[in-house]
């Protein structure tokens, strides 16, 4: 056995972070810094406390949201159907509770049911051997959208119980109960993708499929528990929204998709799967939500928003995309 | 038949790649209604010369003739536009369209500026009638066998009134029976002047359909002769040499220890003991790859044509007890491990870090990863294996080809493998890195782990096996012991003599 492959005592690690890695990992919470000193340089109501509270808060729902659209975009696919979950749970959350269902209860029924949407597109994906994870969600984005239509009658409902509001509208000490809501949903999706094998599993998926199955990857399973997850945080998103609005409406959450998927875009994760960090969407999360408050502040009207906000998506992809290429080329040398 | 004009001929041909020859003075000709065999061990310079006759690579030196006429070929639409055509192993057609579009892709019959559908399907069943066969024009190729598609390819090249066509182991995806219709149709087209050059391994058939066989081999011509006046026996000496080449002796010679780690039963049957290389020799399509991931429970999800039947009816014994691998976490459970054939598709997450890779198959046991035990193994492994890396987080697409492979290694000691099943486990890698994976191939056996290793190199095989199994058209067709195997039996039982 002298001859046998043993492990050879190891050096230590060593813990390099090149300027490009930082740029990567620092590049949209720079641009988060310069949007925001732009915007208190053209109007004085920006830069203060209450208003840049009232961004977070605003943007929590976006967030909540993006957290579960970053999971899914990290595994190579996209889930189109969360805004339409979003809204058939706020709907459902507040029926519970105008059924005297316990607001509790209501709550953990609406996170359920998101969930199981999700698994049900991630078990479309897997077992039908549909193409693309886009044909799945596309039809739950629909059927999720009809019922919450069918179900509500067209009509929201409104009057919800204070307890139930607190996480939408409430506050703990100067801080947006949303706010603590999203920090806490944020530590949770960082510890599980960067530090339990499910996690790595994920990032795996993403980066080469077949090589995550023939290492043992169980890939179908990971995928249903990723779009379940995306149900769970778009729900999440659900209360949030019906809590602040004190109404569950059905049209809740319309283009909340595209917003997530923005968001988790503009926070430096990759299309082509295998890339994307908590902390990058949620700085693109709030990316998006300075931008619609410093336009409304600048009186820009809600149309011109919509095409600033498409020429920042684009650019913010682009921006990234040159910087990979010239670490690339760094790299290849 | 000798006295029938020259089509083509190549003339001293000479092409080098990065300062390597691949032909040497090779010459070439092929007559008007003459099937050509053309074979040669992979590497032999079968595909040069080829796309060289196709137009596609240009020669260093040496001249064509087509018809006695000098001709130079700037790109394929040169060779074509004097008749020749290459039909290649992978098919270019377009499955959305019918039988009739593909054959004329791109030179559709035009009417007052319309596409005339009625002449072009009128003119393709012609043209499959003189080939002998019948399938509806207006099908789509995508409903088409593997065997009807390659038909089609050929009618292409029929339609576009090629004199010449070139056939790159057309056979190798089609069962005999279908093989027998595309001899059919090969007649045809010799009987219709039309001259075909016919590569292939497989000896038996070029006895039955080609006129003349040349065989290249290091990129020279070592024999051209009517295949009538040649024996198989001399075709596979011609084909590896007259001289076999000194055997690299291993440094742990016959250590094979009895303990059986790995046994297939059934249709097919296999046995690989604790301690033992066992190689898996056979030509291309022979079903090495098929049978390794067959046992890692890596079946057809991924797009790779696996010929359609349910399964092959065995059983798999893993350290002597009976063990259902239906999919790799399976196979991972029982200690197997999978080195693929194209380590960049199937074993490396490329965009990853050498750690990720190194700890992807392993600890998926544990919720929590426990970071610095994983980069203290991985640092063991990389330091076991002297992969040159220059830190754990460098990502592994732009490592060196013998590197990567190193790190698919490591992955799987890292996992704890007991069981290798290598495919091609040397492919694209320089002579020195080559020297070390067999290296870290003998210390596995001489650990005590079982290793199935698949090579289209015998020289590799006959170095680094202490037995060789070798397979023919999805079955095994001989197991060879140390000693008995040389290049010539090898050969003959992977091109099917024993048959």
């Amino acid at each position: 056995m002298s001859g046998a492959l043993r492990p050879a005592p190891g050096a230590k690690p060593r813990h390099a972070l090149s300027p490009a890695s930082l740029l990567r990992r620092f590049g949209p919470l720079l641009g988060l810094l310069i949007l925001c000193g732009a915007l208190g340089g053209a109007s004085d109501r920006f830069l203060t406390a209450d208003n840049l509270l009232n961004v977070c808060r605003q943007s929590a729902v976006n967030a909540l949201v993006s957290l579960g659209q970053l999971t899914v975009i990290i595994t190579g696919g996209i889930d189109l159907s969360v805004g339409s979950i979003l809204g058939l749970c706020c709907v459902m959350v507040a029926l519970l509770m105008h059924a005297g269902v316990p607001p509790v209860i209501s709550v953990v029924a609406a996170l359920a049911i998101g969930s199981a949407l999700g698994a049900v597109n991630g078990i479309l994906l897997t077992k039908l051997h549909l193409p693309h994870p886009f044909i799945p969600t596309l039809g739950m984005m629909n059927v999720a959208r009809g019922l919450a239509l069918v179900i509500s009658g067209g009509f929201p409902i409104s009057e919800l119980p204070s307890g139930f509001r607190f996480w939408g509208a409430g506050s703990i000490g100067w801080i947006p109960a949303p706010v603590i809501l999203v920090l806490l949903f944020c530590g949770a999706f960082y510890v599980f993708l960067s530090r339990t094998t499910i996690g790595r599993d994920i990032y795996a998926i993403g980066g080469n499929s077949l090589a995550a199955r023939l290492s043992g990857v169980p890939v179908d399973a990971r995928l249903v528990l990723v779009y379940a997850l995306s149900g769970l945080t778009a729900a999440a998103g659900a209360i949030v929204l019906a809590g602040r609005m004190n109404s569950g409406f059905p049209l809740a959450g319309v283009g909340g998709e595209l917003d997530s998927i923005a968001a988790v875009v503009i926070g430096g994760a990759s299309f082509l799967g295998g890339v994307g960090t908590v902390s990058g969407t949620l700085v693109g999360a709030l990316i998006m939500g300075v931008l619609r408050n410093g336009l409304n502040l600048l009186n820009v009207s809600a149309a011109w928003q919509t095409v600033v906000i498409g020429i920042v998506i684009v650019a913010a992809v682009w921006v990234d995309i040159v910087r990979q290429r010239a670490t690339e080329r760094g790299s290849a040398e | 038949m000798d006295h029938s004009p020259l089509l083509l001929e190549a003339r001293h041909i000479s092409k080098s790649f990065g300062g390597i020859a691949v032909l040497e003075a090779v010459s070439f000709d092929l007559r008007r209604g003459e099937v050509h065999a053309l074979v040669g061990e992979n590497g032999a310079g079968k595909s040069t010369l080829m796309n060289i006759v196709s137009g596609v690579v240009r020669p260093d030196a040496g001249e064509m003739l087509c018809e006695d006429r000098p001709v130079r070929f700037e790109g394929p639409r040169d060779a074509q536009a004097l008749g020749i055509s290459f039909v290649h192993q992978e098919l270019a057609l377009v499955p959305q369209l019918s039988v009739a579009e593909n054959v004329f892709l791109g030179r559709h019959p035009v009417s007052r500026g319309f596409v005339n559908f009625r002449e072009m399907h009128e003119r393709t069943r012609r043209v499959l009638a003189e080939l002998g066969r019948e399938i509806d024009s207006r099908r789509l190729v995508a409903e088409l066998s593997l065997a009807e598609r390659q038909l089609v390819e050929i009618a292409r090249a029929v339609a576009f009134e090629s004199r010449l066509i070139i056939m790159d182991e057309p056979t190798a995806p089609l069962s005999d029976h279908d093989a027998q219709a595309l001899f059919r149709s090969i007649r045809l087209l010799r009987a219709r002047g039309v001259g075909v050059i016919y590569i292939s391994h497989r000896l038996k058939e070029i006895f039955e359909i080609s006129d003349r066989v040349t065989v290249l081999r290091d990129g020279r011509r070592v024999l051209t002769q009517p295949t009538s006046e040649v024996t198989p026996e001399e075709l596979v000496r011609a084909m590896i040499g007259a001289e076999l080449k000194e055997r690299l002796q291993s440094a742990v010679a016959g250590s094979v220890q009895s303990e059986e780690a790995l046994r297939i039963q059934g249709s097919l049957n296999l046995t690989v003991h604790r301690g033992e290389i066992v190689g898996l020799a056979g030509l291309a399509g022979a079903g090495r790859t098929r049978l390794l991931e067959w046992l890692f429970g890596a079946g057809p999800a991924h797009p790779v044509t696996t010929g359609g039947d349910a399964g092959p009816t065995r059983e798999v014994w893993v350290n002597g007890r009976r063990a259902r691998l239906r999919n790799p976490v399976d196979a991972i459970r029982h200690g197997l491990a999978l080195v693929p054939d194209d380590r960049k598709a199937k074993g490396l997450v490329l965009g990853a870090s050498v750690l990720r890779n190194i700890a992807l198959a392993g600890g998926r046991t544990r919720f929590f990863v426990r970071r610095s035990q994983e980069v203290r193994m991985a640092q063991q492994w990389i330091g076991a294996l002297r992969i040159k890396v220059a830190g754990l987080n460098q990502p592994v697409v732009y490592l060196s080809g013998g590197t990567q492979q190193k790190v698919v290694l490591a992955k799987w000691l890292f996992a704890g493998a007991k069981v290798f099943l290598l495919d091609e486990p040397t492919r694209g890698i320089d002579v020195g890195a080559k020297a070390e994976i067999y290296d870290v191939i003998r210390t596995l056996a001489g650990g005590g782990a079982a290793v199935l290793m698949a090579s289209s190199e015998l020289e590799e095989l006959m170095a680094v096996a202490d037995r060789i199994v070798v397979m023919h058209r999805g079955r095994i067709a001989g197991v060879l012991t140390r000693a008995e195997a040389t290049e010539e039996n090898i050969m003959h039982l992977a091109t099917g003599g024993a048959d």
